[in-house]
């Protein structure tokens, strides 16, 4: 890495922790935009809903079909409900609602918020007494942090759900069995570090869209490059805020 | 405007119906862990709790009935274990259950189990001791298990020898296959049970000559029974005493004598033990002997003696004629 680029990545960083931190200092000032709030919640939240639920379904399915192979070798078959839920709830339900919000998410709010930069609707909104940040940013993070944790909530009931449907493909599991193995292996401390964390998921998804978006240039073709790299940095910080959060939960014993 | 309503009713559906969710799966959870609904504590002192924990489940006959809420150490040789119990199960459990430490399947937690014993006794109430069995140890269980495998192999192999023995000996099998020999036994057999019955026979013959015996019946009886006897034999045991008693004083006065003797005192003394009085006594008899040598001689020459060769041969002649 030159050392140019490098001081650039160290730059961006930067800026977007300010970005994030702006959104602190003026999210809870009045006034409030409550009626643009519930506007992005409806897109963010509900508008996300199958996409999510149509992956959460998919990944308890194929999660309890590949299972089940190594738990039969050892004779484990009857421990497949509460294997599925224990790995669905504590990361994979979390983490796939979180990557496929921040493929759509993000990708909408820097596409939108870069093509109204260049076609300078931004600045127009600040000139006409709107606080652009206020209503665009605040409004959209604010959407993300909230909405990304039901996400993540119905992705573990419909994830369930599809590991139901995967363990009563080669074996049987009655419906009262598979739901009362599948909470008995659970307990607060796999739901409760796991549904947190999707606060910071949907935070970060929202501050990167934002900021990208916010910060495009070079007309047209800066906002699809603001779309990109928004993806691309949102995802990353899944990542890494997942690995942070784990780190925490098992320092403090609560695994 | 209406479009904006639809929208959040859609919103709010969707954050209820989430929201429902989050608290049902809490509920559940928590549900689990005993920690909704009303409970009791019961504990129960261990010497051992092999691993269990707090939030390890308590088992009354084989039914969850509530959670393990903390495991402490009171001394060196015991450990208290809380248990929270539903309510609802508090009729069933007796204050004098038994508790012990078991687990679920051969690698799964570790658990309370509580069970009843026959007698009757009170329903348990908040903060009762319950009394509890030691723990079997799995290693101690596999301990035994080893020792046992170690003596079950010895026993196969020996087993093995046996057989491989057996089935190379023919001799057995000859035996096995001989009716003869199976004729002779049971023959054998029935001889060794008319035995029996002869002998039982005697016995009885033997107990009536007993019996006999006892009551003074035959000379046996007689002498066994008869007290004048008895007394007889007294007198001749005393009678034995008194010659065994003079015996003893005349050995003692023949010991003295024969010291005497050794000493060479008197004249037994110097014939046995005076060695020149041996070697004179050996010279005269050489001299007798050779008198009577001489005498011989001398009779011979009377025998050829005219003057009595004649009574000579009449004797000759009447010892001829009594032999005829």
């Amino acid at each position: 890495m030159k050392p140019n680029s490098f001081k650039n990545f160290l730059a961006e960083v930067g800026d977007i922790s300010a970005f994030g931190w702006r959104f602190f200092t003026e999210g809870f000032k009045p006034r409030y935009e409550f009626g643009e709030l519930l506007r992005q919640c409806y897109f963010i939240g509900y508008k996300s809903l199958p996409l999510v639920g149509i992956t959460a379904f998919i990944m308890g399915l194929v999660l309890t079909i590949q299972s089940r192979p190594t738990l039969v070798e050892f004779g484990a078959e009857a421990w497949l409900p509460g294997m599925v839920s224990v790995s669905l709830v504590r990361e994979i339900a979390p983490v796939i609602s979180a990557l496929i919000c921040a493929g759509k998410i993000g990708s909408g709010i820097g596409a939108e918020l870069g093509s109204m930069k260049v076609t300078e609707q931004i600045d127009a909104m600040e000139v006409s007494g709107t606080n652009p940040f206020k209503f665009l940013v605040v409004t959209r993070v604010m959407a993300c942090t909230l909405m990304i944790p039901v996400l993540a909530i119905l992705a573990d009931i419909i994830s369930l759900y599809g590991g139901y449907m995967g363990a009563n493909i080669r074996g049987v599991v009655n419906w009262d069995l598979y739901w009362y193995q599948a909470f008995d292996a659970l307990s607060f401390s796999d739901l409760l570090p796991a549904i947190v964390k999707t606060f910071f998921f949907g935070y970060a998804i929202g501050v990167v869209g934002c900021y990208k978006g916010y910060y495009s240039s070079k007309g047209t073709e800066g906002v699809g490059q603001s779309a990109n790299s928004a993806v691309v940095v949102a995802s990353l910080l899944v990542f890494i805020i997942d690995l942070v959060a784990v780190q925490i939960t098992d320092i403090f014993q609560l695994t | 405007m209406a479009n904006t309503g639809l929208r959040n009713i859609k919103l709010g559906l969707f954050v209820v119906i989430g929201t429902i969710a989050f608290i049902a799966a809490l509920y559940l959870i928590g549900d689990k862990q005993s920690l909704f609904g009303s409970t009791f504590k019961i504990s129960a002192e261990f010497r051992n709790v092999n691993g269990l924990m707090a939030g390890n489940n308590v088992r009354f006959a084989g039914i969850d009935v509530g959670t393990v809420e903390s495991v402490e150490i009171i001394n060196d040789s015991s450990v208290k274990v809380l248990m929270r119990i539903e309510d609802k199960s508090r009729e069933y459990i007796h204050k004098n259950a038994l508790a012990s430490i078991g687990s679920d399947g051969l690698m799964g937690n570790k658990l309370v189990n509580i069970n009843s014993v026959k007698d009757n006794s009170t329903p348990v109430d908040d903060g009762d001791v319950i009394k509890t069995l030691a723990p079997i140890e799995t290693d101690e269980m596999l301990r035994t298990l080893n020792t046992t495998n170690e003596n079950i192999e010895i026993i196969s192999s020996d087993l093995k020898k046996i057989t491989g023995k057996i089935n190379n000996s023919n001799a057995l099998w000859t035996l096995l296959a001989d009716t003869v020999a199976a004729d002779n036994i049971r023959q054998a057999i029935v001889n060794i049970k008319l035995t029996g019955s002869r002998t039982a026979v005697i016995t009885g013959d033997l107990s009536q000559i007993v019996q006999d015996v006892k009551d003074g019946k035959g000379s046996i009886g007689a002498l066994l029974t008869d007290s004048s006897f008895a007394t007889n034999l007294n007198q001749a045991v005393i009678d034995i005493n008194v010659v065994s008693n003079n015996l003893a004083l005349v050995s003692g006065d023949l010991k003295g004598l024969s010291e005497q003797i050794k000493s060479g005192k008197g004249a037994v003394g110097t014939l046995l033990m005076d060695t020149n009085f041996v070697h004179n006594l050996n010279q005269s008899l050489e001299n007798i002997r050779d008198g009577a040598d001489g005498f011989n001689q001398n009779m011979e020459a009377l025998k050829h003696s005219s003057l009595l060769r004649k009574y000579f041969k009449n004797q000759e002649k009447e010892e001829l004629k009594s032999n005829q």
